[in-house]
């Protein structure tokens, strides 16, 4: 660990590393990862639709886990691995996920699923075959106001199968 | 377990047999998907701009202050600020956002920021712009504004009360309008029937849709042209020009809204004008592109929330046999500090005026009134979904109090199939259905037959089981003339949608709509429908995303609002395109030598029906007209870019009898839901669910079901948890989704659906408009439960919002909920 | 949803940790930040400094001693508590902190930032009292235990004063616990939860949300009816709120705190 860790410190410049690019940035200690993915990264795929940490809509994969970047510092994430949305397809190549989303309708606004998109692509590296109970609880975290679940959860349990 | 079960083997009523042809009627992949699904939508807040300010409100801590002064100077002071805005700059700027009612409701005035006075806790007082987000907030804090509070009106029931405080003193009054609706004869009725069930007060709580996206806007204002442009997500950007431009004394072509996706609107982006003028304000005063981006709380406590509405004093006549012959209702509607879209709500109404019923002599005295919380706006189901919960509390609580079936006597109740098109007693004229049928395959599909053995199995696990049924209409396309009947000198009437469709020089197909869509898929039922007209692929529409009134696309009441695109909008489609198909066959005829009749739009070609192998494909039309074209003769009068206004074919109301066809087209919703409730905490849990649809021809099944799961969804919310209370100091209680329980994946029900199609013998395309469900959650919820707890002193359900607690209240005192329950009989 | 100013720091140890802590004043440990992060937003609060203990290995242990007690480092996650063989000795704490929120937030909320928070409707407090449990307490200047019916002092307040650091929670062995709330929704927020234990010498129960520290109650039998007349007779004080009323908490607190038992019960062999 650096000696000046043990400084406290108005901005910082982190590194992260965010869908395998490597960005360096100087922040502001209470910047949240969300504004720094969207705003300072262009990353506008995460979406922010609460300000208590209810609905998801900013969730990514931090260093493997789904959380919501709503609820961390942008400065807690220096050294660490994001994934977001932006990150799924492989170019223009749509993952199972993804295109399991549109045959079923999971989305209509489209404005919960990037983190809807996260949390199950979680889920289903942890689980490959969950059960729709499992399914559920997945993605409890992440408020959908179109859908009713119906179809996300459809959605999931397809492609698991 | 979720179960999606497409309804019973002969799901269509109008024609069992009808042939599956062209695009129209498939499931096919939503042109949307691609670019949401990858994080590569553009939302409002996804666009920014070299030098952008952030905006940030002042809100009003208090629910009624006088305002004395207002000081930005320390604000100012901080590095990074580009600048403020106050209500005294707004008052001098602008004039009052012009309102739609009668006096009083026309005297109160409504600006950009409070002026003079805060009239509800979060109303913006002053705006800060800087250099970014946390700075406008850092320096929204450093203003300072001395504030003379004043006792607050959190209770319309007292609104006219004469000690009761008044919210605009120009007003005089906290009555934004009132008037009476008389229909048959109500007295008659009362003499007629064996019975009179009266109900002294029920609750329509106050909640909203919530759309997961805030509001907000980036603006842009252009120096050399006098010009804003607002890159925004308004849900009705005609209506809004017509809000703002007189307000800001400009012409209404000096307002560009650009939209590109948004993230749900349910009716909650409608009033937006307030916000935005305060930004075209900032964004000319500081030669700046500004941003407001709204955040949850604000949106909750400040923007929109659904009317919230008593009924008092309801009188029921019924016969012996179950017939109801109409009801007496006196009507409170509490639409916060500013009308606004009101007083809309006051006839909005009048459009399911017997509900789903055959119910002839109707008295409704409205009032609507001010008072100090968040204004409203249309909210999914706008005014009608209220009244139809108390056509369905009405049902419920008679057919509890008198003995009945609920489901004998709703179908006795209920307009027959054979009746259609049914004239209402206010001259409404529902169009087709079969709400019987509905009712049939709703109970089906939650095993109903069975339900005996259920209850005995949930008494077994100390649970009480109840079944509930809501029935209701989604009444679309409205004719704006009803607004005369609230104030005669309004020129509204009627309604709109443009679209124009072009063939371009490469041959592609150009769509480009009037309508502004948050999710309902405009993008894929528009190409659907242009494919089958012009022989093509819907692959092969190009319909551009989002609105942008540039594209002069619009007109007068283009938007996304009150169910109406499968109508409106696609008719509008339909219109520009069937015009394109007879230029495109009338310059292949030309080039071709033959006559228009001739020729036949297939496979992306215009070829000679008589021998398919003459043809020219689109590219070749495109090409001859836009850049191949001399030697074509003068008087060709080909464009290939061709503008259709779909005009719906409306009359004016009679004013004095408040008579007149309100809507175009009425689809149904009959759900049924089945709650077991815990005894002891009076928590409970839908264990079954159906939602049966009937929505006329369906253009794309799959979005029209999802419309159907999302409604039941937000209803559902609405009937257990979400509620936009209010202490009495006015302060909103639920002010976030921390305390505003929005229903997530375990907390939703299995959810089952069916349908039937009734085409609507009306519309372009047989289609009716669809999305808001009227609400059919909450009363199957709200019925459901007072089933549940017969057995307990039969207690009523008198508010539409029944968190655990109120049940539990229910529980521990059932006489008080019944203390307001009379009959009399002869 | 935009923090005050803030300045934020990152030790490597919990010695640093504490130098930084009684260095600046104003200055507060960031755990997990799934609370204290919220409330910034809000601007409810508004620390001068952060000391982020992310980087505290030594607070990320989960220990099964030899006596079958569990050792949880301050900094242990829920989804680190849900899916540690260890923890799994008393299974309790599993099963509650797998109610907790979502998975979002059980990745990265930590046993000791919901008890250090002690917001009154917090799953842990309450639970970790009826276990019996003793919170380690460590200072520039030594290192102290606390039983965790002593460590709630108040709403928000706990016996980890300013300079100091929750380091370690140990819960003695046992199996006969349970734990009952009414939430709002499924897994949301508590309105009332109880938790019940019969393996810390006399039942205890423990009912939360009513007051601003977890109420202890000791009927002294299991009896479901003595239990119940427990709860009647600690005279409770709930609050009012949007989503109970006073009398409906103190109903919930009597019932649940039977439900809570009985299922200690069910678990006693």
């Amino acid at each position: 660990m650096e000696a000046s860790a043990a400084t406290a410190v108005r901005s910082k410049t982190i590194t992260v590393e965010v869908n395998g690019v490597e960005y360096e940035r100087e922040v502001e200690a209470r910047r949240l990862l969300i504004h720094f993915l969207r705003d300072d990264l262009d990353l506008t795929g995460s979406h922010i639709g609460c300000d208590t940490g209810n609905c998801g809509a900013c969730s990514v994969l931090y260093d493997g886990l789904v959380v919501k970047s709503c609820m961390m510092l942008a400065v807690q994430a220096d050294g660490a691995k994001v994934e977001t949305v932006e990150g799924l397809a492989d170019g223009n190549e749509l993952t199972d996920l993804q295109r399991s989303f549109t045959a079923h309708h999971a989305l209509q606004c489209g404005y919960c699923t990037p983190g809807m998109l996260m949390s199950a692509t979680a889920l289903l590296r942890e689980k490959p075959h969950p059960t729709e109970d499992e399914i559920r609880k997945a993605i409890q975290g992440n408020l959908c106001r179109c859908t009713g679940y119906v179809n996300i959860v459809e959605a999931i349990r397809a492609v698991s199968q | 377990m979720t179960e999606t079960t497409v309804a019973p083997p002969k799901p269509v009523v109008a024609e069992p047999d009808k042939p599956q042809k062209g695009w129209a009627g498939q499931n096919v992949p939503r042109k949307e998907d691609k670019r949401l699904l990858q994080g590569a939508g553009v939302f409002f807040d996804d666009v920014k701009r070299h030098g952008m300010g952030y905006v940030h409100f002042v809100r009003s801590p208090y629910a009624h202050a006088r305002i004395r002064s207002v000081d930005v100077s320390k604000a100012l002071e901080l590095d990074g600020v580009y600048g403020t805005l106050t209500g005294d700059e707004v008052a001098i700027l602008t004039d009052p956002f012009f309102e739609l009612s009668v006096p009083p409701g026309a005297d109160m005035k409504d600006y950009a920021l409070a002026v003079g006075k805060a009239r509800f806790v979060g109303e913006p007082v002053a705006a800060v712009v800087a250099a970014t987000r946390d700075l406008a907030r850092d320096a929204a804090e450093l203003v300072e504004v001395d504030y003379d509070p004043l006792p607050p009106l959190v209770d319309a029931r007292v609104a006219e009360d004469g000690g009761a405080p008044i919210l605009h003193e120009e007003a005089g009054s906290n009555v934004v309008w009132e008037g009476t609706f008389d229909w048959g004869d109500f007295e008659g009725a009362v003499a007629e029937a064996d019975h009179v069930v009266k109900i002294k007060e029920l609750h329509f709580d106050r909640f909203s849709s919530t759309p997961l996206e805030c509001s907000g806007c980036l603006v842009e204002y252009n120096r050399g042209t006098g010009q804003w442009t607002m890159y925004c997500n308004h849900q009705m950007p005609g209506v809004g020009a017509i809000w703002m431009a007189p307000a800001m004394r400009v012409g209404i072509d000096k307002l560009r809204f650009v939209t590109q996706d948004i993230g749900g609107g349910f009716g909650n982006k409608i009033c937006l004008h307030p916000y935005f003028v305060a930004c075209c304000l900032l964004a000319r005063k500081l030669n700046r592109a500004v941003q407001w981006t709204e955040w949850r709380t604000d949106q909750h406590t400040a923007n929109a929330h659904g009317n919230e509405r008593w009924f008092q004093e309801i009188e029921v006549p019924v016969n012996a046999d179950g017939t109801m012959l109409g009801f007496k209702v006196k009507a409170v509607d509490d639409c916060g500090a500013f009308p606004r879209y009101e007083p809309l709500g006051c006839i909005i109404w009048a459009q399911v005026t017997p509900g789903c019923y055959r119910w002839r002599n109707i008295r409704v005295d409205f009032t609507q009134v001010v008072t100090n919380k968040s204004p409203v706006s249309p909210n999914r189901g706008y005014s009608r979904m209220q009244h139809l919960w108390l056509t369905e509390r009405i049902i419920d609580i008679v057919a509890a109090e008198l003995g009945l079936d609920p489901v004998q006597v709703r179908k006795q109740n209920y307009v027959k199939h054979e009746e259609f098109p049914y004239e209402t007693p206010n001259g409404c004229i529902y169009d087709s259905g079969d709400y019987a049928r509905c009712l049939d395959i709703a109970l089906d599909l939650i095993g109903y037959p069975s339900l005996e053995e259920k209850r005995v199995d949930a008494e077994s696990r100390g649970k009480l089981l109840g079944v509930g049924i809501g029935s209701t209409l989604d009444s679309g396309t409205n004719n704006f003339g009803q607004s005369m009947i609230l104030n005669p000198e309004l020129q509204f009437s009627g309604n709109n949608e443009v679209a124009t469709v072009k063939l371009d020089i490469f041959g592609e197909i150009v769509v480009t709509l009037g309508t502004v869509p948050q999710g309902q898929g405009h993008e894929t039922t528009a190409a659907q429908v242009v494919a089958d007209i012009l022989g093509c692929s819907p692959d092969d529409v190009h319909v551009r995303a989002g609105h942008d009134t540039y594209w002069n696309s619009h007109a007068g009441f283009s938007g996304t609002y009150a169910s109406q695109f499968a109508v409106t909008g696609l008719g509008a489609v339909k219109g520009a395109t069937d015009m394109l198909a007879g230029e495109m066959k009338k310059l292949a005829s030309v080039v071709l030598g033959c006559t228009p009749d001739d020729i036949e739009l297939a496979g992306g070609m215009a070829r000679m029906k008589a021998n398919p192998e003459v043809a020219l494909p689109f590219m070749a039309l495109g090409a001859i007209l836009n850049a191949n074209n001399a030697g074509l003769p003068q008087d060709l009068d080909v464009t290939l870019n061709c503008r259709y206004v779909y005009r719906p074919p409306f009359e004016k109301p009679d004013l004095e009898r408040k008579y007149g066809n309100l809507t175009l087209t009425y689809a149904s919703q009959v759900h049924a839901c089945v709650v077991e409730v815990d005894p002891d905490t009076g928590v409970y849990e839908l264990v079954d669910y159906a939602a049966v649809d009937d929505c006329g021809n369906r253009i794309h099944p799959q979005i029209v079901e999802g419309q159907v799961h999302g409604a039941t969804a937000q209803a559902i919310g609405a009937a257990t948890h979400e509620t936009f209370p209010y202490d009495e100091d006015g302060n909103l209680l639920t002010p976030n989704f921390y305390d505003y329980h929005v229903p997530h994946a375990l907390d939703m029900p299995p959810l089952k659906t069916g349908f039937i199609e009734s085409e609507s013998p009306f519309t372009p395309l047989g289609a009716k408009g669809m999305g808001e469900g009227g609400g059919a959650g909450i009363h199957a919820v709200c019925a459901a439960l007072q089933d549940a707890l017969r057995t307990r002193g039969s207690p009523i359900v008198t508010d539409s919002c029944n968190p655990y607690h109120r049940v539990w209240s229910l529980l521990q005192d059932p006489a008080a909920s019944r203390a307001g329950i009379e009959i009399s009989s002869r | 949803m935009l923090l005050p100013e803030v300045e934020y720091a990152r030790p490597s140890s919990v010695q640093e940790a504490l130098g930084l802590l009684s260095e600046y004043e104003g200055a507060r440990p960031l755990a997990g930040g799934q609370t204290l992060v919220n409330v910034m937003k809000a601007r409810a609060a508004a620390p001068d400094v952060l000391v982020d203990l992310q980087d505290l290995d030594e607070l990320k242990g989960i220990d099964l001693g030899a006596d079958g007690t569990v050792t949880l480092g301050a900094m242990v996650t829920y989804s680190d508590v849900i899916g540690s063989a260890e923890a799994r000795a008393r299974p309790i704490l599993g099963e509650v902190c797998a109610q907790i929120a979502d998975v979002q937030v059980r990745n990265r909320g930590t046993v000791g930032g919901n008890i250090c928070s002690n917001d009154p409707t917090n799953h842990l407090p309450p639970l970790l009292v009826a276990l019996g449990a003793t919170m380690t307490i460590r200072a520039a200047g030594g290192e102290r235990t606390v039983p965790a019916e002593q460590f709630f002092v108040g709403v928000y307040q706990t016996a980890a004063g300013p300079g100091e650091l929750l380091t370690t929670i140990s819960i003695p062995a046992g199996k006969a616990d349970g734990f009952a709330a009414v939430t709002i929704g499924k897994d949301g927020t508590c309105i009332v939860n109880v938790a019940a234990s019969l393996d810390g010498g006399s039942p205890c129960v423990v009912v939360g949300c009513v007051d601003a520290v977890p109420i202890v109650l000791r009927p002294g039998t299991d009896d479901e009816d003595a239990v119940r007349s427990a709860v009647r007779g600690a005279n409770l004080q709930p609050p009012s709120d949007v989503h109970a009323s006073a009398d409906y908490r103190r109903h919930l607190a009597e019932v649940l705190a039977a439900r809570a038992i009985r299922q200690a019960q069910g678990r006693r062999n």
